[in-house]
């Protein structure tokens, strides 16, 4: 990997934690429903420098994120890094079947689709293992994830259509 | 960013996408509501394996104990809330009172469930058999 | 209370606590009186007596343990000797907290002491006889069910007319209650695991009584084989067929009996008996299937994954 590269990866990441932790001060009614704002950060990378980068970004963010928050390796941890995995394997996945067909806002709804889904298997298999509660959230999770992926799927966009911007003017003005 | 410019920037896919999952989640939310735990009480889980079980009448606080961790039930005018939990982020404690539903703590291996309104009195039994 | 070695509870609807008082003694009081007649383990008993005197001379009776004895013989009749109350010398070999088998040649050697038919009855002198030295009669299977229509006569000839007796899992309600409803009756699930699992459904019991006999009532496992208390009296080993049989009758004695006969019967020949008899019913077999009676629809409410 080139250096640019990690440079490139390790700002992402940074900014990545930056929302994850800034979400985080966001008092909430209902505390795990959270908007997952990072994945805005994830999505971008996706698009813009591939799957590789993308992994890293997530990886990097969750591990780093439990560092701080002192929960590493506890099941808060074990949830996040499946579904942060899962999503972006899920995303890696729908882009090589079908590559045209989604744009940031499909992707993102992708992978926030996989991440609750695999968060709710993860739960229930190893930690609750009554499947009433888990079948009973399964619909609310679902239209949060949906909300919130068509928000983050925008918003990537939005970054997407920033920087291109931006970078158009700077070869312009090469 | 207006409207139109919001769905330009959305593919064919995205839409479909978007309404299939919006139609599910809600035919979804339609099906779960007639499902509702309804065994008319509040249920204590530890590890999977239920070990209390309580009627929702009857105000109390009980203390539940599992080998990750520890919390306080508190039942009080039919209604539940988890206080006094050992984890680290207190989603539990912040779900606040419930009537219907479940609170799980996640850390500690504990769930509370509490079951849909009470049938009425016929569901209550006078002997057992057997 | 406890009562013939379990817990009898007597529930009534009055509006006099000072009868509800004296209610609740004399039906108590009864159920104490059946116990000192009938208890197999009690060596006063005029049950003991009569067994004592096996094979050597008749034995006078009080009018209900005539009453027992003669119910009894009905139902092995009616049953075709499933029901049997000589199985006496069969059932004492084995201990269920123990875990004692008894040796199959041991079970064989008793078998011809275990027939309804050797007990001789003379209504005019009072008296019961059992013909074989060595024969023993168990009114376990009988005797509860019983006791619970003369709690509940008990109960009526005060003045009662709603209420509910329970001699172990032998019920008998009568009346309503307020409101209007019916006294509500939860069957056991024979194979429950957990507190949420434990009544697989409930009846409504209106002027009736309802008893089950079940294989996990009395039960020790010895090499992944099941032994349990209610034996077949033509092999002298537990009945196979079934899991547990609830029966439901306007007497108790009946219901008490006729599920202990049922059992032994198994799933397809009881229910034809129990519809015969005019009596509703549900059966578990083995396999966990669960067989009703036609007349027990809307009566009985399955509670969920039943």
């Amino acid at each position: 990997m080139r250096p640019q590269d990690k440079y490139r990866i390790a700002l992402l990441s940074a900014y990545a934690l930056a929302l994850h932790a800034f979400e985080s001060l966001i008092p909430m009614p209902i505390p795990w429903l959270r908007v997952g704002l990072a994945n805005i950060i994830t999505i971008t990378t996706f698009i813009l420098f591939g799957f590789r980068s993308a992994m890293m970004v997530t990886l990097v963010r969750v591990i780093i994120a439990s560092l701080f928050s002192g929960s590493f390796l506890g099941p808060g941890f074990i949830l996040s890094m499946g579904g942060g995995l899962s999503s972006i394997l899920a995303m890696g996945f729908m882009l090589s079947l079908v590559p045209r067909l989604f744009g940031p806002v499909g992707l993102s709804l992708i992978g926030a689709l996989s991440h609750n889904l695999s968060q709710l298997l993860l739960a229930y298999l190893l930690f609750i293992q009554k499947i009433e509660p888990v079948l009973l959230i399964t619909p609310f999770l679902l239209l949060i994830g949906t909300i919130t992926g068509t928000v983050n799927g925008l918003a990537a966009d939005l970054l997407i259509k920033g920087l291109k911007n931006s970078q158009q003017r700077i070869q312009n003005s090469r | 960013m207006s409207l139109r410019q919001t769905i330009s920037s959305t593919t064919l896919g995205d839409r479909i996408l978007l309404v299939f999952l919006l139609l599910a989640s809600f035919a979804g939310i339609v099906f779960i509501k007639d499902v509702l735990p309804s065994s008319g009480g509040v249920s204590i889980e530890v590890q999977g394996k239920t070990t209390h079980r309580y009627l929702l009448n009857q105000n109390r606080t009980v203390r539940v104990e599992s080998p990750y961790g520890h919390l306080t039930v508190e039942i009080r005018e039919r209604k539940v809330r988890v206080i006094n939990a050992s984890c680290q982020n207190k989603l539990c404690e912040h779900q606040g009172w419930v009537t219907r539903g479940v609170i799980i703590c996640l850390p500690a291996r504990i769930s509370v469930s509490v079951g849909g309104p009470e049938k009425s009195g016929d569901k209550r039994i006078d002997a057992t058999t057997g | 209370m406890v009562l013939m070695d379990t817990l009898v509870t007597i529930t009534i609807v009055t509006d006099s606590a000072d009868r509800a008082e004296k209610a609740m003694d004399k039906a108590f009081a009864e159920i104490g009186k059946l116990d000192t007649l009938l208890n197999f383990f009690s060596e006063k008993s005029e049950l003991s007596m009569v067994n004592k005197n096996a094979g050597l001379s008749e034995v006078k009776v009080s009018p209900e343990t005539m009453e027992v004895v003669e119910k009894a013989i009905e139902t092995s009749e009616k049953t075709g000797g499933a029901f049997d109350v000589t199985i006496g010398p069969e059932i004492s070999q084995w201990n269920f907290v123990l875990k004692i088998k008894p040796q199959d040649e041991s079970i064989k050697r008793r078998l011809r002491l275990v027939n309804y038919k050797l007990i001789q009855l003379d209504k005019g002198r009072s008296t019961v006889h059992l013909k074989e030295k060595g024969m023993l009669m168990d009114l376990g299977g009988i005797a509860k069910g019983y006791a619970a229509d003369k709690a509940v006569d008990e109960l009526k000839k005060i003045g009662i007319t709603s209420g509910l007796v329970a001699v172990a899992g032998e019920v008998k309600a009568f009346g309503r209650k307020p409101g209007g409803k019916g006294w509500t009756v939860g069957i056991r699930n024979p194979r429950s695991t957990e507190k949420s699992d434990e009544i697989m459904a409930t009846v409504q019991l209106n002027d009736a009584a309802i008893s089950t006999s079940g294989d996990y009532q009395r039960y020790f496992i010895l090499d992944g084989k099941r032994f349990h208390h209610i034996l077949d009296p033509e092999t002298g080993y537990p009945a196979q067929g079934c899991q547990s049989v609830s029966v439901i009758a306007r007497d108790g004695v009946y219901t008490d009996a006729f599920s202990t006969g049922v059992f032994v019967l198994g799933p397809k020949k009881g229910i034809e008996l129990l519809q015969s008899m005019g009596f509703e019913g549900l059966i578990v077999d083995k396999d966990g299937t669960i067989y009703t009676t036609p007349g027990l629809k809307g009566k009985i409410e399955f509670t969920t994954n039943h």
